[in-house]
């Protein structure tokens, strides 16, 4: 029991807004089946080291900037779609932390074979066939914090473990097969499980223990969606410094790099402009930063769900038309075949990056067996539309940030995607430039969250390497549903954080008592086609004509990345707000949401609708 | 209607003296962050009620007086001037009991950095910053204990 509380002390302030029961079952489920991890957590309890107890219930974050005669340095952790890193400021330079089998780069899974699940930071796969197999949950990143409607969700559903949709805008139902049984899981489980070995990793190769992280997420990911990521480091006992979209900290080892560059007298101190253009096998980001000084400022970012798993899907489809009708049914040999399938296609794509063509031979184990030669300019046509998505990222960066290509001093392309050669030269054509070649692509996400784990640990350099900040900028726009349906963004994209804007609306009815704030973020233009993050109703305004109120709508994202959205009332003549000032933290909502903003519309109509009141 | 709406200012945040130098790391600012306007910054915005912001700073002063920058200024000193206040006024490298009037200290900084930065709005600026009669602003306050919650944590739920 105490061991649970000891698990839970980092979200006290979670509970607060949480349904506590959900997550205590929730850990009650990771304690059952992960004994090993309840032995670290027992250690707690009995060793008592100092450092484990440090988080109190009195303490709150923010802390971390004391300074303290040994402050902790944070580590950094890239959870990437398919594979995850963790390194730290060692004292000179980024290090990035090695597991048992000294590999830098682990395959992101979780296992549920055996009664103790089991993730790739400690578990040796006999055969990558048997990350196949069902019984491994993969990709967590692009089903954690998604309903059962999105499409990234429903392009999981061809992955060997079990996916199931019930298309009503609820949490994805998710299990692994074990003996013939399929187990239910949850992605923020698979991923809390998974950062559990990470930390025990991290603890053992630093013989310390570890509790502030700053993780790397994509630019494309929900508010909603940082909330599950910090709820499964939590599950982990691990406290969320920063969330920092992927290229951003890749800008940030880049700011460093040039820092060192004048340091070492070989960089002139002149602003330089960087467009950063980062793909895994999830998300794909592209960002734009100004950086002088130490000081990365981001001008614009752009994202999207595409990743080396729809080259992947695509490819796999192309070899295999009938690819979805026959693995429908799930069972154990369809699972089997498409295992051998995803392996053989994802062995090929890799090899089309340095080669023109490459024969797959593969017997799928049900009578039929695929064997050809596949050429790059095939793998570059069926993947046409993702790469001309690409294309428009890139652009539409530019355009963000308000840079031409000619204003550019630097091009990276980094991520797991980075040796496909068409990516590489589409970004070099729109950039009108060579690639920069100063950075690992594979570790600069990872050296850039441990970068800012040590500044925002307050750790200082006596060289000057960690004199480093970065200006952060809204990766999605955040506003209400207005005008009818309309989405109408009070903080746009792009906005540099700290930010603090605010709108003018008004009623649409006669004598309307109340109005309905819901609160969206994303570029759609219609309301729903965004993400919720959250709903409240302001009542008691005073009976006037329509369009008199002043309803003034204020969103604030704070100084820790804390949106509050306030919401006031008055009437023209008035100084005070004729009702109290409505605050409210967002996201409000909670998993399976996707029903929401239609139950609204249900209950509600355009009853308590809103406008925009133009600028006179 | 709008713009008879009253501006009022918070009482919450006194004019910021020259920020110490919150880690040693830190070069010592050159050029020190006053407030901005009040008045320059609702214009630019548009934004009417004040009631819900919590910033608020009771003195006029230019946007150049913001950066620490004569009206002169070229782009490159701009940029600079914007640089070096963020390096000792962004709230991930202020102290930790200076936080929330980091914040705002810093939306001002950049209010008036990407008004200047930019050479159309800064022209526009130039232009109603000349014609602009100073008038001192009323300071009473529709709100003035109005805050916002201030836990300081990463972690939200």
């Amino acid at each position: 029991m105490s061991s649970l509380f000891l698990i839970g002390d980092s979200d006290k302030k979670s509970s607060k807004s949480d349904g506590s029961n959900i997550q205590n079952s929730t850990f009650s489920k990771l304690l059952n089946f992960a004994p090993p991890f309840c032995i670290s957590f027992h250690q707690f309890e009995v060793m008592a080291e100092p450092a484990y107890t440090v988080a109190s219930d009195s303490e709150t974050t923010g802390e971390e900037k004391s300074s303290s005669a040994f402050p902790e340095i944070a580590i950094g952790i890239d959870i990437g779609t398919s594979q995850c890193s963790v390194a730290i400021w060692n004292g000179s330079q980024v290090e990035l932390l090695r597991n048992t089998r000294n590999q830098k780069l682990m395959r992101s899974y979780v296992t549920f074979k055996d009664e103790i699940p089991s993730g790739g930071v400690s578990y040796q796969l006999s055969h990558e066939h048997e990350m196949l197999s069902g019984a491994a949950i993969f990709n967590m990143k692009r089903l954690i914090g998604r309903v059962d409607t999105d499409p990234v969700v429903h392009a999981s559903k061809s992955l060997p473990f079990l996916v199931q949709t019930l298309d009503i805008g609820v949490r994805p139902f998710i299990a692994a097969l074990v003996n013939n049984i399929w187990r239910s899981t949850t992605p923020e489980e698979v991923l809390a499980i998974y950062l559990v070995e990470l930390r025990v990793m991290a603890e053992s190769r630093l013989k310390r223990p570890i509790r502030n992280v700053v993780l790397s997420i994509p630019v494309s990911f929900s508010r909603f969606q940082l909330t599950r990521i910090e709820r499964a480091c939590a599950m982990a006992g691990l406290h969320v410094l920063r969330l920092m979209p992927e290229p951003t900290a890749v800008a940030l080892l880049y700011a460093q790099q040039q820092q060192q560059l004048i340091h070492d007298n070989m960089g002139s101190g002149s602003e330089k402009i960087a467009l950063i253009f980062n793909m895994g096998a999830g998300y794909c980001d592209v960002a734009v930063t100004a950086t002088a000084g130490g000081v990365s400022h981001i001008k614009a970012l752009t994202g999207s769900t595409i990743g080396g798993e729809d080259f992947l899907q695509n490819m796999m489809r192309h070899l295999l038309p009938d690819y979805d009708n026959l693995f429908s049914s799930r069972g154990v040999n369809e699972i089997k075949s498409m295992g051998l399938l995803r392996v053989a296609t994802q062995d090929a794509i890799h090899k089309l990056s340095f080669e023109e063509s490459v024969q797959i031979d593969v017997d799928l184990g049900n009578g039929s067996r695929i064997c050809r030669k596949v050429n790059r300019e095939e793998f570059e046509e069926v993947n046409q539309k993702i790469f001309e998505k690409c294309e428009s990222l890139v652009i539409q960066c530019l355009l963000d940030a308000k840079v031409q290509a000619d204003d550019l001093t630097d091009v990276m392309v980094v991520g797991g995607c980075s040796y496909i050669p068409k990516l590489r030269n589409l970004v070099k054509s729109i950039c009108k430039r060579e690639l920069y070649k100063g950075m690992n692509p594979f570790e600069a996400a990872v050296s850039g969250t441990a970068l800012e784990g040590a500044v925002a640990s307050g750790i200082s350099d006596p060289f000057g390497n960690l004199d480093l900040l970065t200006i952060q900028a809204t990766p999605l726009g955040i506003g209400i549903r207005a005008n009818g349906n309309s989405f109408v963004p009070i903080i746009p994209r792009n906005t540099t954080m700290p930010a603090r804007k605010e709108l003018v609306f008004t009623t649409v009815r006669d004598n309307q008592t109340e109005v309905l704030i819901v609160v969206y973020e994303g570029e759609a233009l219609k309301a729903e086609e965004n993400h919720l993050l959250g709903y409240f109703k302001i009542t008691g305004l005073p009976p006037a004509p329509k369009g008199v109120p002043e309803i003034n709508v204020c969103m604030d994202i704070d100084a820790s990345n804390v949106l509050r959205v306030l919401a006031g009332v008055v009437l023209p003549g008035s100084q005070q707000p004729v009702v109290p000032v409505m605050e409210v933290r967002m996201p409000t909502v909670d998993d399976g949401h996707g029903w929401c903003a239609e139950a609204l519309h249900r209950a509600y109509g355009s009853n308590l609708d809103l406008v925009t009141v133009q600028k006179k | 209607m709008l713009s008879s709406l009253h501006i009022s200012t918070s009482l919450s945040v006194s004019s910021i003296s020259p920020p110490s130098t919150p880690r040693a790391r830190f070069r010592p600012p050159q050029a020190t962050a006053t407030c901005a306007s009040s008045y320059t910054a609702q214009q630019e915005k548009g934004s009417t009620s004040s009631y819900l912001s919590r910033p608020g700073m009771a003195t006029c002063t230019s946007l150049y007086e913001v950066l620490g920058i004569p009206v002169g200024a070229s782009n490159q000193e701009i940029k600079a001037a914007y640089r070096r206040l963020a390096r000792v006024c962004h709230p991930d490298v202020a102290a930790i009991d200076r936080k929330d009037s980091s914040a705002d200290e810093f939306m001002k900084i950049h209010a008036a950095y990407s008004t200047l930065s930019d050479p159309q709005k800064r022209a526009v600026y130039d232009r109603k910053n000349f014609l602009r009669v100073q008038r001192p602003l009323t300071s009473d306050s529709r709100f003035s204990g109005y805050r916002g919650r201030s836990w300081e944590t990463d972690q939200c739920w």
